[in-house]
């Protein structure tokens, strides 16, 4: 990639100019290092075609933590400008509204260390992981569309959230515009029993302990502190959001030359958002993301119920927050109106940002950055900065170095299982296969990630957390 | 009924995802490629799965499943049919083994894959368009259709 130049201490670009087709420059948040990862798989060419949908603006931007993914690279942040800017489903990602939700308990390690095991145990038997399907949440068609139409209001109104949970969830776990009439009987299929489920892949349910604290205030604000016993959930919409995706990218695929829309990937097909087809497929993501807020909500209360069992009141969780990483918004920057696109990539609002929860002002909205399945995972605040840097994003996770073929050439889950309980850290993972493809050594280091992420200015490291147990399906 | 016979396939390596490519002497043998392909896959998965999760949802035996897709050209054509297979394994537990019997007519395909009833791991999320090709290739197809996993 020749055309590659640094503009700043952690900031690279391919000019527009780089390739007729391109629109905006590519630009890249990495250091030395990261930037060598990120040429040796596809992720640059993949982020000069993005650059090449209509009505993007400023920049195709990729964050530190970005690979080769399928048009979008995982971890890319592009925005459209409405009326005609595109929204493209591909932008988003087949696992609509993946994201994390952190839960803080009051209790400290030491509280815990004793009956660690059996609680692990407990919330591996109690919170389905893998292919599992959870019977408690499995809704008839008129509740799955509450579930969708309404996200996390409606499991309040099943008293499954608290009124606390909601202020503390991105976009308060409903975004208005979804419509479950968009979402097709394939997908309902696939979901009406997965809710309340991790899934499988990099998902995973993690109790940690925070490990350091970088930024007082901030830590003071999100209620952590040294020593304190937390549990990190990494999922998103489950086959539901992966049969949205798939329907409306082979829509758009269909419809995409109506508009005069060629694409140098078919993986990016797109439609303007406000066409039929992007009002109809923003519907449906809309819908999605709903259905995974309200699956990490249904895992809360799961994990409530088990914190409950072993700790009685002492055992209470809290959300501290939590954010979508694989989403479309619309929001208002510079006085226009963008979609904006965050594929693997966190929304980091700062203080001064309407949307970020009113007891989060004085400091900014919650980011949660997990790493690698035994690594440790970090928390940031959102910087007001980063709107200009990066319309607000930063990245959502260590990112993947190796292929899955590679990682389990490399070692066996069995090893890796060993590897993980010699730090002390409880695994609960039926597959060895997805234990070897998860291995930290398969992916980046999340710790120089964030790093580069609090150079950049997109958002500020807070605390540490590291794992003492996981459930991965 | 064209010659099914002579597909071969391979994964190749991707980053995130699972990248599969097929070379075969017909299309026909490009599609029986690729059910083979899925099924390798999803009964590896399905054994690594097993010691921990068998019973949850017990082996019942051999079955077959009648797959009708439609799309504009060949490649999306091959997506599809690898999409519903996905679906079926996810929402019925649908292992294939091999294709039985197929009809491809312009924009349609029909086939009867033939298949067990399992406990497969929810393993592919979707089929990308991403490098989507079926494409002649010398005196044969090549295929090239990335997995989202």
């Amino acid at each position: 990639m020749s055309a590659l130049r640094r503009i700043g201490d952690v900031v690279w670009e391919i000019d527009a100019a780089a390739r007729p087709d391109m629109r905006v420059p590519a630009r890249i948040f990495a250091d030395d290092r990261l930037i060598d990862a990120i040429r040796q798989d596809g992720a640059l060419e993949q982020l000069q075609n993005v650059a090449t949908l209509p009505g993007i603006v400023e920049a195709a931007m990729a964050m530190p933590d970005a690979h080769q993914g399928y048009g979008f690279p995982v971890g890319t942040v592009a925005a459209t400008e409405l009326p005609d800017g595109v929204v493209s489903p591909g932008g988003v990602g087949y696992d609509i509204n993946c994201g994390v939700r952190l839960l803080a308990s009051e209790l400290e390690l030491d509280d815990v260390r004793q009956r660690l095991e059996s609680l692990v145990h407990d919330l591996s038997r109690t919170v389905p992981a893998g292919p599992g399907r959870n019977p408690r949440h499995d809704f008839a068609t008129a509740d799955l569309d509450r579930v969708l139409e309404e996200g996390c209001r409606f499991l309040a109104e099943r008293g499954l959230a608290l009124p606390e949970d909601l202020t503390a969830t991105e976009s308060a776990g409903s975004l208005p515009q979804a419509d479950a009439s968009q979402v097709s009987p394939k997908a309902k299929q696939r979901g009406h029993d997965q809710l309340g489920t991790i899934g499988s892949g990099n998902h995973f349910l993690e109790v940690q302990v925070v490990d350091e604290v970088f930024d007082g205030a901030a830590a003071a604000a999100y209620g952590l502190r040294r020593g304190q016993v937390t549990v990190l959930i990494h999922t998103g919409s489950r086959g539901l959001g992966h049969q949205v995706c798939t329907d409306y990218v082979r829509q758009m695929d269909q419809v995409m030359a109506q508009y005069g829309i060629s694409l140098p990937d078919r993986q990016l097909a797109c439609a303007p958002l406000e066409s039929p087809p992007g009002q109809a497929y923003f519907g449906a993501m809309c819908a999605a993301a709903n259905f995974a807020w309200a699956n990490r909500q249904a895992i809360t209360e799961s994990a409530r119920a088990v914190f409950r069992r072993a700790f009685g009141d002492a055992g209470r969780l809290r959300v501290v927050y939590d954010v979508a990483h694989n989403i479309a918004k619309l929001e208002e920057h510079g006085g226009n109106m963008l979609c904006v696109h965050r594929k693997g990539a966190t929304r980091a609002f700062g203080p001064a940002n309407r949307e970020t929860p009113e007891r989060y002002r004085a400091v900014g909205q919650p980011v949660f950055i997990p790493g690698s399945m035994g690594t440790v995972s970090y928390v940031l605040a959102g910087n007001d900065a980063a709107l200009d840097l990066s319309f607000g994003s930063t990245c959502h996770g260590a990112g993947r170095a190796m292929s899955r073929g590679e990682a389990k050439r490399a070692r066996t889950g069995a090893e890796v299982r060993r590897e993980l309980e010699g730090k002390g850290i409880i695994v609960r993972c039926p597959s060895s296969g997805e234990l070897a493809e998860e291995a930290p050594s398969a992916y980046k280091d999340v710790e120089r990630v964030v790093d580069v992420v609090h150079r950049a200015g997109l958002a500020r490291k807070v605390a540490r957390l590291r794992p003492v147990g996981v459930i991965k399906g | 009924m064209g010659d099914r016979r002579g597909g071969r396939f391979r994964w190749a390596e991707h980053t995130g995802e699972l990248e599969l490519e097929i070379e075969a002497g017909s299309e026909e043998a490009v599609y029986a490629a690729a059910v083979q392909a899925m099924s390798e896959l999803l009964e590896e998965a399905e054994e690594a799965d097993g010691a921990s999760r068998r019973g949850a949802r017990a082996p019942a035996g051999a079955t077959a499943r009648d797959i009708a897709v439609e799309a504009p050209d060949r490649a999306r054509l091959l997506a599809e049919l690898l999409a519903e297979l996905a679906f079926l394994a996810e929402t019925e537990g649908f292992v294939p083994e091999a294709l039985e019997r197929l009809s491809v007519d312009g924009r349609r395909l029909e086939a009867s894959v033939r298949g067990h009833r399992g406990d497969p791991p929810h393993l592919v999320k979707a089929v990308t368009y991403h490098r989507l090709a079926f494409d002649p290739e010398d005196e044969g197809w090549r295929t090239t259709v990335v997995l989202d996993v």
